[in-house]
């Protein structure tokens, strides 16, 4: 029996903040969505990020965000890109105010959500990121 | 170097992303996938390959961060093939293991790929071996392979692995009786984890003695405890493993491995022992260990397991064993003679080796035991005819696992 | 015509109630039962059958006796007020020293220091990046930046905490600041705040720099130190905030927070301190969260819990050892971004069941919290909550006013027997240390935190303005983000390169050699290293990255 290929989510979270109450239980929602998850602590280094990503071979990467981590966000996207991941798609979750989530989507950033998002809109708007970085690669992935 | 247009040179010349999207296309065995086994096929067999087993919560992870760090100090590169298991009721996983090798996150000179079993059993995931073989195509020095830690059934890194660690931490007390059913036989080595913990001693003895019992003085496997917080132990089992890759056992790893590849193969279309519940411990060229847990449907009218279920546990050994350097042999004269009873519950040990074997006739020796205690439970012997034609398994191509399920 | 009105003896009560019980199933129906937070079911009303003041000299006592269920001290609010200790942190030394003198002219009286993330890393600034810097807190590095931001207040006679785990540097710089104004560290009070390493690693709430037992000796150490040098300093805060943060349910925090509590006192015990002397200066910090009962009875349990525990299992002979000292904030997890003043009613809540409970100091949270640190107003408001609470609605006149209440005091002793049931639970793991390890306590929260925010998606627990009562809302409404002026923030980075430039080197050097040589000595009090290392200029980055080197890096223990 071929399995369905699963997608393949990084949650992680970089900058300072620690509070990671969300993240994990976003890393256990998609988890029971049937996705497989690579959950990280927080005060993750963008290059260790971008290395797991490429080990990994990510569909999505998911970062939460409280205080102003998401400020650094951009020099994440300009990693991934330097290091040929631009497939990889980032969305971010926490506190981000609208004029910064314009920042983010010029950047790159696929999706931001802000807290009060219901689980359900993230596990759909990852499985669909995941689908399309499936579809693009082809058959020959 | 273009890893769209030639990924087998990439992979070959150790581009990261090549090998993770190789990887990928194995794992969800993609119509690549096949292009990829057959172009590292012909690359393998230069890595170390170190299987680490053992229950969860023993150490697995921070042990194998550590054996990282001493590979590292040496300048070795090392890839890490860290397996957890998929939820069987939604398919989904966290893969976690590597959050706890931490410490080479940054480090170049190392790559981590987790794997979800993805309902695959045996401890390890479908795609394990070709993983194995992508890693050692690449040129990494060491690779490491950590099981799913469910302790007691994880014989399916036997057939991967050149080098076999089972990690044990102190005070697993009944626990020790649980891990013996078949994952104790295949170690090369036992590690005593937490060796600060005030159990360890007599955890070391409890396993010394029970290899006295099983193996007798004779080449008995070390037994090394180590500290993974301090890295007390980590340098001298890493000095062990070096010795053993330069006494040229991994020449006749490699062999042994193709053998038990081989015998993993055979075992999973053997239509007879899936039905009686028959697992593969361990197997090499022309030897071969098997086992069964005594049920409902081995049991005699007396309520015993029957003799003809441990005759037929004894069969499959010798018939894998006979088969595994790849020619068909078949048995044409055998016997038993059963020492003592079986209870229900019960797991039965056969290990079956060659005596001798000429062009066409080999003569084999089965020993069953009862795990529990290593009690005696019966002997075979059989005499075999070497028909000369090839073993269908080995021709077809066929991957083992997909029948286990 | 009129009803007879019954008359009720007390035999009769069964029958009273079986009445009542059908005529509210008659008019309410028979809904699902309702549970709070940590799992307790909560029935439509409570009689003398579920508690009576029979119980009342064993379970209760009066305030300020075993078992303490009433209060820790005699007098309690009516003798002194809890005090409103508001944390501040932000930008740049200056700007908290504006910020804390501000807060003393409006009421405040106690300060408080939350440093900046990169702080909590144990970085210093110019080791980051600058767009994350001074955020959440102020920067501080070194004894010059803290005298900045003591400027003209009276450490003397002023209660201060610092949020600050191992290895205590802003405790070592304090005390460096004491020594050059001449003010004996005999008059320094205040507590390290959050000092409790373990909660830091389950709760991954910022806090960890050193390896969890390195982090455990430096606590014991600082511990130590405090008790002989600086005896009214209150060395550990024990955390029960990040946990409930977290997802725990309040039963499960204040349990979790008590067993952390045990390996501390053990490990003191087994370093060779009485208990009589360690023990009165143990405090505790938890969340509030807007339960309102379920919180005052889980604080009222928890004195009781803690006295038995230091009586008994302790074996303290002094009764000040037994009393359960804690601060409480305002839990901003159930504060939302919708409508962010509904926010004000939510904290206000939340500290009418801190002062119910019985807390020795309240932070109330500014209704902005969830956007950033709070705007002048905001702090402001949150002061002024307290005041109206205790000055317009009198909550102080009466000591424990909820107690003897069938319900708070049946909810009390059902959370005692769930906070029980949880440590034994950990005692059976081997400790907490060892569930830490192992990854328990971790899971058990995660599960909470999963099944709690599952409810919330599905309607069943309402938050006014997320799931319910929503409004459309424009995002461009909501207070903006207050980001620290990078002008400034550059300017504080020249300053702090001129202080490594002016400073002695061989003197850090020489200190910080001290300092790694206690941390390898296992025998040495390192913290005393860390004052010394303070004093002689070191930064807090240097001292961190010697820690670290000798005792290890935090490593992570989340499982999910």
């Amino acid at each position: 029996m071929k399995h369905e290929r699963p997608p393949k989510v990084i949650v992680t979270k970089i900058g300072f903040d620690g509070h990671d109450r969300g993240s994990r239980v976003i890393a256990a929602c998609l988890r029971d969505a049937g996705m497989e998850v690579i959950y990280t602590p927080p005060w993750q280094e963008i290059p260790t990020v971008v290395k797991l990503a490429m080990e990994e071979d990510a569909d999505v990467i998911g970062i939460s965000s409280l205080a102003t981590d998401h400020l650094i966000v951009p020099r994440l996207m300009d990693a991934l890109r330097a290091a040929g991941l631009a497939d990889i798609q980032v969305i971010v979750g926490g506190i981000v105010p609208a004029k910064d989530e314009k920042v983010l989507l010029a950047a790159g950033v696929a999706q931001v959500f802000h807290p009060g998002a219901a689980l359900d809109d993230i596990v759909t708007a990852v499985r669909a990121l995941a689908t399309a970085r499936h579809a693009k690669q082809g058959a020959a992935a | 170097m273009n890893a769209e247009t030639n990924p087998l040179q990439a992979i070959l010349a150790g581009d990261r992303r090549a090998v993770a999207r190789a990887i990928t296309a194995l794992e969800n065995d993609s119509d690549s996938a096949h292009t990829v086994r057959a172009g590292v096929a012909a690359h393998v067999g230069r890595a170390h390959v170190v299987g680490v087993t053992g229950p969860p919560g023993g150490g697995k992870s921070t042990l194998v961060s550590g054996l990282i760090r001493q590979l590292r100090a040496r300048g070795h590169t090392v890839a890490v093939v860290a397996v957890d298991p998929s939820s069987p009721f939604t398919g989904g996983a966290v893969l976690g293991d590597r959050v706890r090798m931490g410490e080479h996150q940054a480090d170049e000179g190392v790559f981590i790929r987790s794997l979800a079993s993805r309902g695959h059993l045996g401890g390890l995931a479908r795609s394990a071996t070709d993983v194995v073989d992508v890693f050692d195509a690449a040129g990494y020095h060491t690779v490491i392979v950590e099981t799913v830690g469910a302790g007691q059934s994880e014989v399916e890194v036997t057939r991967i692995a050149d080098t076999r660690l089972v990690v044990c931490p102190p005070g697993l007390g009944d626990d020790i009786q649980a891990i013996k059913a078949g994952v104790l036989e295949i170690a090369d080595a036992f590690v005593v984890s937490k060796a600060d913990l005030p159990d360890a001693q007599r955890t070391e003895n409890e396993l010394l003695s029970m290899l006295t019992l099983r193996r007798g003085p004779a080449a008995k496997p070390p037994v090394l405890r180590t500290i993974a917080t301090t890295g007390e132990g980590l340098r001298e089992l890493v000095d062990w493993l070096e010795r053993r890759t330069q006494r040229g056992s991994r020449h006749a790893a490699t062999e042994d491995r193709a053998a038990r590849d081989l015998v993993a193969r055979s075992i999973a279309a053997d239509g007879y022992g899936r039905h009686l519940g028959f697992e593969l411990v361990a197997a090499a060229r022309g030897t071969a260990t098997v086992r069964m847990r005594v049920g409902p449907q081995h049991l005699n009218f007396n309520g015993r397991c029957h003799g003809g279920a441990i005759f037929s546990l004894g069969d499959m050994a010798l018939g894998l064993a006979c088969n595994s350097h790849g020619t068909i042999a078949a048995l044409i004269d055998g016997n038993i003679s059963i020492s003592t009873g079986v209870e229900p519950g019960d797991w039965l040990v056969a290990h079956a080796t060659e005596v001798s074997r000429s062009r066409k006739v080999g003569v084999y020796r089965v020993d069953v035991s009862r795990a529990s205690d290593q009690a005696h439970i019966a002997c075979l012997s059989g005499t075999v005819y070497v028909t000369g034609k090839p073993v269908p398994v080995a021709v077809t191509g066929e991957r083992p696992g997909l029948a286990l399920n | 015509m009129n009803k007879p009105v019954p008359q009720i003896a007390a035999a009769d009560l069964p029958q009273a109630q079986a009445r009542w019980e059908q005529e509210f199933a008659a008019g309410a129906g028979r809904p699902e039962p309702l549970r709070n937070r940590s799992g307790v079911e909560i029935k439509p009303l409570y009689t003398p059958r579920d508690w009576s003041g029979a119980a009342y000299a064993d379970s209760l006592g009066f305030p300020g006796e075993y078992p303490y269920t009433r209060g820790i001290y005699p007098t309690m609010y009516r003798g002194r007020s809890w005090s409103q200790r508001q944390l501040i942190g932000l930008g740049v030394p200056e700007d908290y020293n504006a910020r804390v003198k501000e807060i003393l002219a409006l009421g405040g009286s106690a300060l408080s220091l939350i440093p900046c993330n990169s702080v909590f890393r144990g970085y210093d600034a110019d080791e980051v990046p600058a767009e994350l810097l001074g955020t959440c807190g102020t920067v501080i590095n070194h004894v010059g930046d803290m005298e900045r931001a003591l400027d003209g207040v009276p450490i003397g006679d002023l209660s201060t905490a610092m949020n600050d785990p191992s290895p205590f540097t802003l405790l070592a710089f304090e005390l460096a600041v004491a020594k050059k104004r001449g003010v004996p560290w005999t008059r320094i009070t205040g507590t390290s705040n959050q000092s409790d390493c373990i909660s830091h690693f389950v709760a991954n709430h910022m806090f960890f720099r050193i390896a969890l037992q390195g982090a455990r000796r430096i606590v014991v150490d600082h511990i130590a130190f405090a008790n002989e040098q600086v005896p009214g300093w209150n060395p550990l805060s024990i955390v029960g905030q990040h946990m409930q943060q977290a997802g725990a349910t309040p039963a499960e925090a204040m349990a979790f927070t008590l067993c952390s509590a045990i390996q501390y006192a053990e490990d003191c015990i087994a370093a060779g301190m009485d208990p009589d002397r360690f023990l009165p200066r143990f405090t505790f910090f938890f969340d509030i969260s807007v339960s309102l009962f379920e919180e005052v009875a889980k604080f009222r349990a928890g004195r009781r819990v803690w006295a038995k525990l230091c009586r008994e299992r302790f074996g303290a002979k002094d009764p000040r050892s037994w009393r359960f000292k804690f601060h409480g904030q305002t839990s901003g997890v159930d504060l939302t971004r919708q409508q962010p003043l509904n926010n004000i009613a939510r904290v206000t809540t939340q500290a009418m069941a801190g002062i119910f409970g019985g807390l020795q100091s309240l932070h109330t949270d500014g209704y902005d919290e969830v956007f950033s640190t709070p705007t002048t107003e905001a702090a402001r408001i949150a002061v002024a909550t307290q005041n109206i609470l205790r000055e317009e609605a009198h909550l102080t006149d009466v000591i424990d006013p909820l107690g003897g209440s069938y319900y708070v005091e049946t909810l009390t002793d059902q959370m005692q027997q769930k906070i029980e049931a949880i440590i034994d639970l950990i005692d059976a793991a081997g400790g907490m240390y060892r569930a830490v390890e192992q990854g328990l306590v971790q899971k058990m929260i995660g599960d909470s935190a999963l099944a709690f925010q599952k409810r919330v998606d599905a309607g069943a627990e309402t938050v006014v303005g997320v799931n319910k009562y929503t409004v459309e809302e424009d995002p461009a409404d909501y207070p903006a983000l207050d980001y620290p002026d990078r002008a400034r923030m550059d300017a504080y980075l020249t300053r702090l390169k001129a202080f490594k430039a002016e400073r002695s080197a061989a003197a850090v050097d020489k200190a910080l050699a001290a300092l790694a040589a206690a941390a390898q000595s296992k025998r040495d009090n390192v913290f005393a290293q860390v004052v010394a290392a303070a004093e002689a200029s070191a930064t807090h980055g240097e001292i961190c990255a010697t820690l670290r080197r000798e005792l290890g890096f935090g490593q992570p223990l989340t499982i999910v």
